[in-house]
């Protein structure tokens, strides 16, 4: 398939740019482990399931200071005020925002935003318009107008936008991608990608009976109810489902990868396990990337009624396959094609580990093998160990990108780039046409 | 509402072989609850396979816990309450468990008067796969704790918690909780200590039922 020539200059000029942007993950550990650095005070907005997340991650980081927190429930002010006192900080609890904003900006360099997809803009362009820095959780919005709108303030302001893809600040993925697929082409070509994050069924997320918000506070906040308030990853006005809760850290690879923004994608899925859901419960998809060494696909399926095989993801090129999870026994390993060049001087240069020999010509011995079969490759571990919870280094080159200015391994542009890829994904289930992406697309 | 298989077999008394009815302890399960994105488990001491061990008990055995007043070494929780433990609420969502600080945290529960202990069960916390560190139960008469101990259980390998080092095995937190066999060890009170996990710095209960007479 002959290439749009100038459609790839574009996105690679964006790639390359992006790549050069982000901070190695050895700078990265080495400031943030810096002795007495100047303490910075941030604030939460969002304080659920992933603003703990983060609140855990931002207490192993030297001089992070809690001053405030803002959550709409009450239970959700408590278990973060009482959390972070155990911790030794004393923080003002806010429910409305725009009264912590009034009352504590001044205190404040930076703000965690951890609402609900929906209120990522809101939340961020007030943070950033009111002078301070903004580490906000993906999906950037369940709306590419209102994303756009975060891009646009933060260049406005001059403030920092960050965008909680953390893959991009873990040392094992930018060893994976940039040392060994980038630099030292150890696949190859890559011709493929495929990742998957499954998950068993489970039921609605309910509330203590003394915790549920009456409904005017309900409806003051735009909740139809509290089932929607406590499972509105499921709902379209507040998320993306799926594709977008879990799909968007993995697809957010495979740009990253191949460094150019998809061409086109085409999906299935489908509400078809839990009709009171309003958001696809399963969802396959296949992108294809116009890169320059040829085309490239990659394949997604988020499930929701199995947990069989977990989530993690396959780079595939012509030499060898990448295989890596967040969760490292889950994949953290490259298979080497029997025809690769010897990888032996990787071993020796402490790119890989050498532990799981390839399958040597006496080891058939004796033994039927169907002559139609490719030889199973061998498996060389990743040598890369990241010893902190998974979101701290993308924490950590947030914080120092404000004190010492090093680049953010996820500013707002390059979120923007991934929710059009993922959002349209959803369209695509929904028209069952497949969606061709101009480049203008992933620019603000 | 746990259930027992009865059977009768021979048990020794004073003074001679009486038939009593003996039953086979079998817990009431909460609904399996894992959510969100799995952690590393990386922890020394961790069972290479779960074994849920059979426990026979005496007819009218009950949860001798049920309702019990519950203290502990946290006055000040995370989130939950202490009642939580004693409730008979097994389910692992928000409202069913409680939630305090990091480092060795205790709770204790006062049975009312000393007891014969059979088995005790144990949910700390299974909507994420996690172990806890330094789990030790233990059973007095004194509710400092001072005199009369008895330990039924410590996976405390290296003896971080200070209180002596046990030789059970670090578990993997599921709906099934953990099932422990008391021995028929007596005493008024029930103390679990814990030492965070490998999911948070925190320490969870949902639940603990205690089966004696």
């Amino acid at each position: 398939m002959e290439m749009n020539r100038n459609r790839f200059m574009q996105a690679a000029a964006a790639g390359t740019l992006l790549a050069a942007l982000r901070a190695r993950a050895e700078e990265n550990a080495v400031l943030a482990a810096r002795k007495d650095p100047d303490q910075l005070n941030i604030a939460l907005i969002g304080a659920g399931a992933q603003g703990r997340i983060l609140t855990e991650s931002c207490l192993r980081i030297p001089g992070i200071r809690f001053v405030a927190v803002c959550d709409i429930w009450s239970y959700s002010q408590r278990y973060a005020e009482r959390y972070l006192k155990k911790y030794g900080h004393d923080v003002a609890v806010y429910e409305n925002y725009q009264e912590m904003l009034a009352n504590e900006k001044g205190k404040l360099d930076a703000v965690l935003v951890a609402s609900p997809d929906w209120m990522h803009a809101e939340h961020a362009n007030a943070c950033l318009e009111a002078g301070l820095h903004v580490y906000c959780e993906k999906e950037m919005s369940n709306s590419l107008e209102k994303a756009a709108s975060m891009v646009r303030t933060a260049r406005a302001t001059g403030r920092l936008l960050q965008i909680g893809h953390q893959r991009r600040s873990n040392p094992r993925y930018i060893h994976a991608i940039e040392k060994l697929i980038h630099e030292e082409a150890l696949l190859g070509r890559v011709t493929h990608a495929t990742a998957q994050w499954n998950r068993a069924k489970t039921e609605d997320l309910g509330w203590p009976d003394q915790y549920e918000i009456d409904a005017a506070t309900l409806d003051k906040y735009g909740y139809d109810s509290m089932t929607q308030f406590r499972n509105w990853r499921w709902y379209k006005k507040y998320g993306g489902g799926p594709i977008v809760d879990l799909g968007s850290h993995q697809i957010d690879l495979f740009e990253w990868v191949w460094g150019v923004n998809p061409s086109s994608v085409i999906a299935s899925g489908g509400i078809d396990y839990y009709p009171h859901h309003e958001w696809y419960d399963n969802v396959l998809c296949i992108y294809e990337y116009e890169t320059p060494a040829g085309m490239a696909r990659a394949f997604y399926e988020t499930l929701t009624t199995t947990g069989h095989r977990g989530f993690s993801e396959a780079f595939r090129g012509e030499n060898g396959t990448i295989e890596i999870a967040e969760v490292p026994q889950r994949g953290n390993a490259v298979l080497r094609e029997a025809h690769a060049p010897d990888w032996m001087p990787y071993v020796e240069r402490g790119l890989l580990k050498a532990v799981s020999a390839p399958i040597q010509q006496s080891s058939t011995r004796n033994v039927a093998v169907d002559v139609r079969v490719t030889a199973e490759a061998g498996k060389w571990p990743l040598p890369i160990e990241l010893a902190k919870p998974a979101h701290q280094p993308h924490l950590e080159n947030f914080f120092n990108a404000i004190r010492y200015g090093t680049p953010l391994n996820c500013p707002g542009e390059s979120g923007y780039e991934t929710a059009v890829s993922v959002l349209a994904v959803n369209r695509a289930v929904a028209t069952n046409q497949k969606i061709e992406f101009n480049p203008s697309d992933f620019h603000v | 509402m746990n259930r027992m298989i009865v059977f009768t077999v021979a048990a020794l008394v004073a003074g001679g072989a009486v038939a009593e009815e003996m039953a086979k302890l079998e817990l009431q399960l909460p609904a399996p609850q894992f959510a969100g994105t799995p952690k590393t488990i990386k922890t020394p001491n961790l069972e290479r396979e779960a074994v849920v061990p059979e426990i026979m008990v005496p007819a009218g055995t009950a949860n001798v816990a049920a309702g019990k007043p519950v203290t502990s070494s946290d006055d000040f929780p995370v989130i939950g309450e202490l009642e939580y433990l004693t409730d008979s609420d097994k389910e692992g969502s928000d409202g069913s468990y409680i939630e305090l600080g990091p480092e060795l945290q205790w709770v204790q529960i006062d049975l009312g008067e000393a007891k014969t202990l059979y088995a005790i069960a144990l949910w700390h916390y299974h909507a994420q796969a996690r172990a806890y560190r330094d789990v030790i139960i233990q059973v007095s008469d004194d509710a400092g704790f001072a005199g009369n101990v008895q330990t039924l259980f410590n996976n405390d390998h290296d003896n971080s918690s200070g209180l002596g080092a046990g030789k059970d095995k670090e578990y993997i937190e599921t709906y099934m909780g953990k099932l422990i066999d008391a021995k028929g060890a007596k005493g008024r009170y029930v103390r679990l200590y814990s030492n965070g996990s490998t999911g948070s710095d925190m320490n969870h209960y949902i639940e603990v039922e205690v089966f004696g007479k």
